[in-house]
């Protein structure tokens, strides 16, 4: 898979292995997301954050996750899926 | 946000980097899915009906029931769609009826596994006489009523759980009628397993309905949500994050709420998230095939 990813760009999912100490890898599938910013505005460590035009999230520090899993339960749109790393 | 979405439909398959096919086949939850289905959903962004359809699937899956096991049954309203997007034996029913239905459906196949999914107005309003003799016969049926306090898919008008007070399209000077408490009905009703929870809390919400699908007589959960579209635009409530919010700062557990003294209690405007009720009762369709094997001359 590709390391990255705006999401409004050419491609439109986001897979981003985290660098150091990753717990978790965040998966974003965008076509089905539609910005509500619930992910954003709960995530405790803000790995997620609004692209420039306020539209879609972005994936804008994978390696802070801690798989948590607020964002995956709570993404109406079930556009997230969060894998935890061993 | 329309020029992203637009952007994105217009990639060749396999040109991005996640095609639908294969973004089914990521988690457990989405595994359920109909994958023939147009997504996304149709609920509005940032809408708690979502959030519910996840917990319920997660709920499923933790219990280890097969696809063909469940029967989810709906009416109508923004909550009945959440049974077209699972891929499990679905009814969608008229208004209000998603419960009567429901109740053919058991007594034709004890065996299954019945949920029937309803909005507040559709359990409470169109459906209320369903619901309360549904909690009377102990039918063996999971009732989850998402309440969303506003009949959000034909406008906004005030429904049987709007706080006194709220605005609505029906109720511009704020609603005069006091809202149905729908744990307190159920448990009068005599269901015998009643719990809430909110969609904030969404885990606890997997953990009371998968509690609710494995107990065999009618069990109710209410699963509190916000329309943010109506509800929220016309009371002023903000968005859906600050709705979602909202839920998590104005609840609290029944356990906290026990250590309360009683003047705070009766002082409590908060939604109290808890089990209410837990106690078996001879199952409705358990009492049914008895009664045939006693007239029949068979041994009981």
């Amino acid at each position: 898979m590709n390391d990255i990813v705006s999401v409004s760009g050419q491609t439109h999912a986001a897979v981003l292995p985290a660098k150091k100490g990753p717990r978790a890898e965040v998966i974003m599938y965008a076509t089905w997301c539609k910005g509500c910013r619930i992910c954003v505005e709960f995530c405790p460590p803000r790995v997620l954050a609004m692209d420039e035009n306020e539209d879609h999230p972005r994936i804008v520090a994978p390696e802070k996750c801690t798989a948590c899993h607020f964002c995956d339960t709570h993404c109406p749109d079930l556009a997230i899926v969060i894998r935890k790393l061993d | 946000m329309d020029e992203t979405i637009l952007e994105a439909h217009s990639l060749e398959a396999g040109e991005g980097l996640i095609p639908q096919a294969n973004w089914f086949e990521l988690s457990e939850t989405l595994q359920k899915l109909r994958k023939n289905k147009k997504f996304p959903t149709i609920w509005c962004s940032g809408c708690g009906i979502g959030v519910v359809m996840g917990a319920l699937i997660r709920a499923i899956d933790h219990l280890g029931l097969d696809n063909d096991q469940v029967a989810l049954v709906a009416g109508i309203g923004c909550t009945a769609r959440m049974p077209v997007y699972m891929d499990f034996n679905t009814l969608h029913t008229t208004h209000g009826r998603a419960l009567a239905f429901a109740t053919g459906l058991k007594i034709a196949r004890p065996d299954m596994k019945v949920i029937a999914i309803m909005g507040d107005g559709d359990a409470l309003a169109i459906g209320g006489n369903h619901f309360i003799h549904a909690a009377r016969r102990n039918l063996g049926i999971t009732a989850l009523v998402v309440n969303n306090s506003i009949y959000g898919m034909t406008g906004g008008q005030y429904s049987p759980t709007t706080p006194l007070g709220g605005r609505a399209t029906t109720a511009p000077y704020g609603n005069i009628e006091p809202p149905f408490p729908i744990c307190d009905l159920a448990v009068a009703a005599g269901a015998t397993y009643v719990a809430r929870s909110t969609v904030y809390h969404a885990l606890e919400l997997d953990k009371y309905l998968a509690e609710a699908i494995s107990r065999d007589g009618f069990s109710v959960i209410e699963a509190v949500s916000y329309c943010h579209t109506t509800y929220g635009r016309l009371n002023k409530l903000g968005t859906a994050a600050d709705m979602m919010r909202s839920l998590k700062d104005n609840s609290i557990p029944q356990s906290a709420l026990d250590r309360l003294t009683p003047e705070e209690k009766a002082a409590n405007t908060k939604i109290v998230r808890g089990k209410f009720i837990d106690t078996p009762r001879p199952q409705y369709t358990q009492v049914y095939s008895n009664l045939i094997t006693r007239v029949q001359g068979g041994e009981l």
